[in-house]
């Protein structure tokens, strides 16, 4: 796994939800959650609201301290081994929301301008490439470069955010919900724009989506989080057509289809995740899987092989007697 | 193909670019309350500048026959004070002092309330926490009290008024700083500029100021009008300006003796206080809607 060119390896998160000492609460956002991205690959994350998804993100790229584990760029140990300035120029990030992830006081060119100039580059220069790469992503530098967030929709500004993530000519770009709250017409012309930019810069992306078809569309690879956790990691095609947790088979049983063959009947899960500050003992999902059995409630499931890159938590993979 | 779906989603929403600025003047002149506001706040701050030009008498200049002349007397648009000076021309003097006493304690309370709140929002965590308390300590007592207990301990004096009345806007201002900070520090766009490698000082320059000294600074000069009630209080208890000087509060003060005589004329020092403190009042209020950028 050291041909990996972002890693992380048992990321921890808990945030505080109130109370001191022994009756102190803790929201398990992100536990122990450990996977590995190849360079030029697209690592799509699922899971529902609430499962730790952007928390990932943000630990990902070092915008929130972690508890416990650590973030590893190229094999080396973000932070310490690669110091968090450089880090920062080789992973970058583009929000759900467009328009609170741009300045409003900040003309376009020079919200893409900015980041070069922490780097050392001078404004002018800035400005000069600012402008190539608002070109590049579709947007007319002399008509859009002068104007702020509010005078632009939403596609354009996302289209700015993609180009201010570009300026700093990354490695890795971190896509945290970042079509998901576009229009479906204007989502596709970005989901293009981002495909052509893989291929033309090399970029290997982390897709963040709640979006079980874009996942499918642009991923190489796709992580399922449930709870802080992730349940199973696997290539697009395997974990779409043969899921190793019922977890996974739900959600892509929840997929909406138009084939009127493979509607939904019933809603495969029930009710809502359970709250994060109490987990249930044993496997997380427990509580709400139509298959649990034997050791589900009592003993957490470990990550299993189940088929080329592909691993699954869960009992039914690993305990014989659950086959019978 | 994707180069020309942009082409047509671009069209749709071209128009002039426009910077902030510009807009804020224009919706602000659109605003008539607020323009007069500014025309009247303007006016006396011109007075004030060319008093010595503008007043048609001495300030200084009493004559004991012509004590507490009524408004209207040949030569004394105004009347004269107890002293016999011309009230029109103690008023356009007064206009000096009471703006400076006015102004000057919230500019320095602005620029230090600012740095304090701006810096303790932006750290956030227990800095954050330790700092607004102990501001909080400060806040907790009533601002005129708090001015005449410093100004007491001090002496009297313009600059000891100066300083008290400074000491009193601290807190409330940076308590508005925190809290406006706090709002921006939590946004995407900061979270972006951190992940872009910049420096907490360079972030706070470069995205968080304009973010934050725009509503701290409409605040800001709406006390202005309080700190000119507090000074010229500080003056009626003798402590701020000490006379023969022409101001506000002090003139008040001196003329509270002859609210049964010529109660027009002692109602007059009053009047002056309540249209500047009025016009700055409207004036920032005219600038808060101006600035407010989703307009």
């Amino acid at each position: 796994m050291s041909d990996a060119i972002l890693s992380a390896h048992n990321l921890v998160k808990h945030f505080n939800a109130g109370g001191w000492g022994a009756a102190r609460k803790v929201v398990r956002a992100v536990d122990d959650v450990s996977f590995d991205v190849a360079p030029g690959e697209t690592l799509g994350v699922v899971g529902e609201s609430g499962c730790g998804k952007s928390t990932t993100a943000r630990l990902l790229t070092h915008l929130l301290p972690t508890d416990r584990g650590e973030v590893r760029f190229r094999g080396r140990v973000a932070g310490t081994e690669v110091p968090l300035k450089d880090f920062r120029r080789h992973v970058q990030m583009v929000f759900q929301d467009s328009y609170a992830s741009l300045n409003p006081r900040m003309t376009m060119l020079d919200a893409v301008a900015f980041g070069p100039t922490v780097h050392g580059l001078d404004l002018p220069e800035a400005r000069r490439r600012a402008g190539a790469l608002l070109e590049r992503v579709g947007l007319d530098p002399a008509r859009f470069g002068p104007r702020y967030p509010h005078e632009i929709s939403g596609g354009q500004r996302q289209r700015v955010n993609i180009a201010r993530a570009l300026a700093f000519d990354p490695d890795v770009i971190v896509l945290d919900e970042a079509v998901s709250a576009l229009d479906k017409s204007v989502e596709a012309q970005v989901l293009n724009l981002l495909t052509e930019l893989r291929r033309e810069r090399g970029l290997t992306y982390i897709f963040i989506s709640h979006d079980l078809n874009v996942v499918r569309h642009i991923s190489d690879r796709v992580m399922v989080m449930y709870l802080g956790e992730v349940v199973e990691i696997g290539p697009t095609a395997d974990l779409y057509t043969a899921p190793r947790h019922p977890y996974t088979e739900a959600l892509l049983a929840a997929m909406p289809s138009l084939d009127p063959d493979r509607r939904t009947m019933e809603a495969p899960l029930q009710g809502d995740p359970p709250n994060p500050i109490d987990p249930p003992p044993g496997c997380r999902f427990h509580t709400r899987c139509a298959r649990a059995f034997g050791p589900c409630p009592g003993t957490a499931p470990v990550p299993a092989l189940v088929g080329r890159r592909h691993l699954a938590s869960c009992h039914l993979n690993t305990v014989k007697e659950a086959a019978e | 193909m994707a180069v020309a779906q942009t082409d047509i989603e671009t069209l749709a929403t071209a128009d002039k670019p426009q910077g902030y600025w510009s807009g804020v003047g224009r919706r602000f002149l659109k605003d008539k309350v607020a323009v007069a506001a500014g025309c009247v706040a303007g006016g006396l701050i011109l007075m004030a500048i060319f008093a010595p030009w503008v007043a048609p008498q001495d300030p200084f200049d009493g004559t004991m026959i012509r004590r507490l002349s009524p408004i209207g007397t040949e030569g004394y648009p105004l009347g004269a004070d107890e002293l016999g000076r011309d009230m029109l021309s103690r008023l356009i003097h007064g206009a000096r002092l009471s703006l400076f006493m006015g102004v000057t304690p919230v500019l320095i309370a602005f620029v230090i309330g600012s740095a304090i709140g701006i810096a303790a929002g932006y750290a956030g965590g227990w800095v954050n926490s330790v700092t607004m308390r102990v501001l909080d300590v400060f806040y907790a007592f009533p601002s005129v009290l708090l001015a005449i207990a410093i100004s007491g301990a001090l002496g009297a004096g313009i600059l000891n008024g100066l300083l008290s009345l400074t000491v009193v806007f601290i807190p409330p201002i940076a308590r508005v700083a925190e809290s406006v900070t706090t709002a921006v520090r939590k946004l995407e766009y900061i979270e972006a500029a951190r992940a872009s490698g910049a420096s907490a000082f360079t972030i706070v320059r470069a995205h968080v100021l304009g973010n934050v000294l725009g509503p701290i600074f409409v605040y800001a000069t709406s006390l202005i009008s309080v700190s000119m009630i507090l000074a010229a209080g500080l003056s009626f208890l003798g402590l701020g300006v000490s006379p023969p000087n022409p101001e506000w509060g002090l003139m008040l003060n001196t003329l509270r003796n002859a609210i049964y005589v010529q109660p027009w004329l002692a109602a007059l020092p009053g009047v002056m206080i309540f249209l500047t403190s009025i016009s700055f009042n409207m004036l920032s209020d005219g600038l808060r809607s101006a600035m407010d950028i989703k307009q």
